[in-house]
């Protein structure tokens, strides 16, 4: 059965109600203008109006699906007072074609009860019992179930659970009553979880004229960088990520990261790692109509210290280090691309080395190289080879084939044998009973394990002179059947 | 006096087109002077070399191998980017001894491969590029870009870097976009930071590039390893390559054998091994030629050495080759 979920106002003089079954709705009124439930778009509208609304604060939660709780703290004079603010929310967008209503309060609950059932806000600081005290029970966000219960016994606005004593109302309604009452009061703090992090650090500035080319663009970043850059000098801090939040006409934002492998406050070369970000992306960002407002964040700092030049350097004009440098790649090509080699603590080749993204890091303590013959290119995963046979079982094979050709071995040094981890791999559950016979099943589940994965690396030169590495996975002996990877190539 | 100006006005002018036409800097055509290291007013050095320790090399790539500016390293086509990829290192290497002799500080060596080229030949290793060429795990930067466009970006910017010993590219094949522009702008760069540039190739047919210097190397067998004893039969000793100069300034053709020598980090020439006539001299001269008997295909790895000295077809570009015509 079809229900209706929600009702615009000329419907709701008509007397439908939100729940009632379609059909009798168009009985009563058969003209009535029926649309379905898209959940999915309403919540996309939504996000999208948050994100339009990041231009008052950077602060905006959703709140269910039908709202969203700006922490409009210390942005209201920026629109000239919260009255001049609400204004311009209402206009713009009632301008957008919504209609919205706005409620403005020192805290969440009673903000969220003055937009629902109050006209006259704000509600100033001090004033929330009073404001509230003639409104309903919906007003405290409680679940319909408790808000029955207490209007059955009499409980019908705020005033009165306000004026009840606190120990009983809680002991029959629950903890719940007590706590919205606080929070709509303002004597327990509330939290509101924004759906961006603020950042630390930010700058913005409003454009009475869209911007419209990408370098419009770039130029008005390279002053809101000189703008941060001042700001972060002053605290003594440096950049370790950026945000450049671009604010289309329409309503769209793009949000632009760029991440920095040091503290950085150089307008200059947070401009470049901004340069090739928007190069990169040139393409995807649509100007549309054109840009009303950029916001440039500082998402994570650290501290920068100023340090002195000496005398000879003073004149000379700071050169791009590496660490721009590799600012600059992954700003552009993401930050996969540079790698840096760490070697850690395994004995298994392909685990001997990690590779990670380069950061301006020197203290990372490196394992001890191998003291045995390592190849110098190793294959990401080692490729399966055909050999027909070893000339001796546990020796190098005589030839083998590998990428469609057939390699002639000539000489061949090894093996060396590496075992597998078996701290790290585990060891193989068995299914005995005493405790005697388990252990010798154990072991010997062990001991299978370890052969058929213990490998046994060879170094091979083949009749062109090509050096490779190669192992055979497992050893010879009843029920086993080793088979051959190349794994990595030598000089 | 007006006169031996201008006979010196001409004897200068003459200098500059033969130094353009040898392609060198007309202040080292003094005889005495060759080999040494012009200082410009940017305080770079320009044409500086670095030398290989082996005189024949030397002596064809006149003093070394050039570090202000690209070099290029073609692999075998076939397979096997283990020679290419260690001799570059080797030279590296080389670079690497050679500025920490010099007091300089030690720099980091930035590699730049492309996505199927790691497929192919495997990702450099950090324990095997310490044993190597002895190049600390910490001064090894990998950059790995899916397409050829953004390796040559991320090559460009680097060479203009004077925070890097080297910049090794590593190319596949042979995309488009590496043609005489891209390549023009990579030297271009190398010159201005004074840094040398290794264009590493592999699975490549050779094409015209603006690098001055383009070398061939393909794996060479190895000889069987010393010790107090003499040579143990089985082993494999240092790694060794097959080096053909393919372009250089001087334009003389050389064609040898080097062995890197990791611990001592120098390069050795192995004298050739046989040293038979190419063609052999008949015993018995009979008037006519003998009739045709069956012809059989030498297996690869009984070549003889004076054989493999010579050019193969392949090595020729395929501008060069004979056109097809009609």
């Amino acid at each position: 059965m079809r229900r209706i979920a929600a009702l615009n106002a000329p419907a709701e003089r008509l007397k439908l109600k939100c729940g009632m079954g379609l059909a009798d709705a168009r009985a009563m009124h058969p003209s009535i203008e029926v649309m379905e439930e898209e959940p999915e778009a309403d919540r996309r509208l939504l996000d999208g109006l948050a994100d339009w609304c990041d231009r008052y604060t950077p602060l905006v939660a959703l709140d269910g699906t039908d709202g969203l709780l700006l922490d409009i703290t210390g942005c209201a004079h920026l629109f000239g007072g919260e009255h001049a603010m609400q204004d311009h929310i209402v206009l713009r967008l009632t301008e957008q074609g919504f209609h919205v209503r706005v409620g403005i309060a020192s805290t969440a609950g009673a903000a969220w009860a003055a937009t629902r059932f109050l006209e006259d806000t704000p509600i100033e600081q001090g004033a929330e019992e009073h404001a509230l005290a003639a409104l309903p029970l919906a007003a405290l966000r409680l679940d319909p179930a408790v808000r029955a219960s207490m209007e059955s016994v009499g409980l019908r606005n705020i005033g009165a659970i306000a004026s009840t004593p606190r120990a009983p109302l809680v002991r029959r309604f629950g903890q719940i009553v007590a706590l919205r009452l606080d929070q709509a009061l303002g004597r327990v703090e509330e939290a509101i979880s924004p759906r961006h992090p603020a950042p630390p650090l930010s700058v913005e500035r409003q454009l009475a004229e869209p911007v419209l080319s990408m370098d419009g663009i770039e130029t008005l970043t390279s002053r809101l960088c000189e703008s941060l850059g001042v700001e972060l000098e002053r605290r003594g801090e440096g950049a370790r990520a950026l945000r450049l939040t671009l604010f289309r006409v329409d309503g769209a934002v793009h949000r632009i990261d760029v991440g920095t492998s040091r503290p950085l406050r150089e307008p200059r070369l947070m401009q470049r790692l901004f340069h090739e970000r928007l190069g990169a992306l040139a393409d995807d960002i649509d100007p549309g109509c054109g840009f009303e407002l950029l916001r440039l964040g500082a998402m994570a700092t650290g501290r920068l210290d100023l340090r002195q030049t000496d005398l000879a350097g003073a004149g000379v004009p700071e050169e791009e280090g590496l660490a721009d440098f590799v600012d600059r790649v992954q700003a552009r090509l993401g930050d996969r691309v540079m790698m840096k080699a760490c070697l850690a603590q395994s004995h298994v080749p392909e685990r001997a080395v990690q590779y990670i993204a380069f950061a301006e890091t020197s203290g990372t303590p490196l394992a001890a190289l191998p003291k045995q013959a390592r190849p110098i290119r190793l294959l990401s995963r080692a490729e399966p080879i055909d050999v027909s046979a070893a000339e001796v079982p546990e020796g190098p094979p005589s030839a083998f084939r590998w990428r469609r050709m057939t390699h002639r071995v000539v000489r061949a040094e090894g093996p060396e044998r590496i075992a597998p981890e078996w701290w790290l791999n585990g060891i193989p559950h068995v299914e005995a009973d005493e405790e005697p016979r388990r252990e010798v099943a154990q072991k010997q589940a062990m001991r299978t394990m370890t052969a058929q994965t213990t490998r046994d690396y060879f170094r091979v030169e083949d009749a062109e002179g090509c050096r490779f590495w190669l192992y055979r996975e497992g050893l010879y002996g009843p029920g086993t059947k080793p088979r051959w990877f190349l794994h990595g190539l030598f000089a | 006096m007006a006169s031996s100006a201008v006979v010196r006005e001409t004897l200068v002018s003459l200098r500059h087109q033969i130094a353009k036409i040898e392609g060198r800097l007309a202040e080292t055509l003094d005889g005495e002077d060759e080999g040494r290291t012009v200082l410009r007013r940017s305080g770079i050095p320009q044409a500086g070399c670095l030398a290989t320790g082996v005189e024949a090399l030397d002596a064809v790539l006149e003093s070394g191998i050039p570090t202000t500016a690209l070099t290029e390293i073609h692999g075998s086509i076939l397979h096997g980017g283990g020679a290419a990829s260690g001799f570059a290192l080797a030279l590296v290497a080389l670079l690497q001894a050679h500025a920490l002799d010099q007091g300089e500080e030690n720099l980091p060596v930035l590699w730049i491969s492309v996505d199927d080229a790691l497929a192919e030949a495997g990702v450099p290793y950090a324990p095997g590029l310490a044993r190597h060429a002895g190049l600390s795990p910490r001064n090894l930067l990998i950059a790995r870009t899916p397409s050829v466009e953004d390796a040559l970006w991320i090559a460009e910017e680097a060479a203009a870097l004077r925070h890097l010993l080297a910049v090794v590219v590593e190319v596949h094949g042979n995309p488009a976009c590496l043609d005489l522009t891209a390549t023009r702008r990579l030297h271009r760069r190398a010159c201005a930071a004074g840094r040398p540039v290794f264009l590493v190739r592999q699975s490549a047919a050779l094409w015209p590039t603006a690098a001055p210097l383009r070398l061939l190397v393909l794996p060479a067998a190895a000889m069987p390893r010393s010790t107090l004893a003499g040579p143990l039969e089985g082993t494999i000793g240092l790694p060794a390559f097959l080096v053909t100069v393919s372009k250089s300034r001087s334009g003389k053709p050389l064609r040898l054998i080097l062995e890197w020598n990791p611990d001592d980090r120098a390069f050795e020439e192995r004298p050739a091994q046989d040293s038979r006539a190419v063609v052999s001299v008949p015993a018995v001269r009979p008037h006519l030629p003998a009739a045709a008997g069956t012809v059989m295909a030498f297996p690869a790895g009984q070549q003889s050495a004076a054989a493999r000295l010579q050019p193969d077809g392949e090595q020729h570009a395929p501008y060069r080759r004979a056109q097809r015509s009609g």
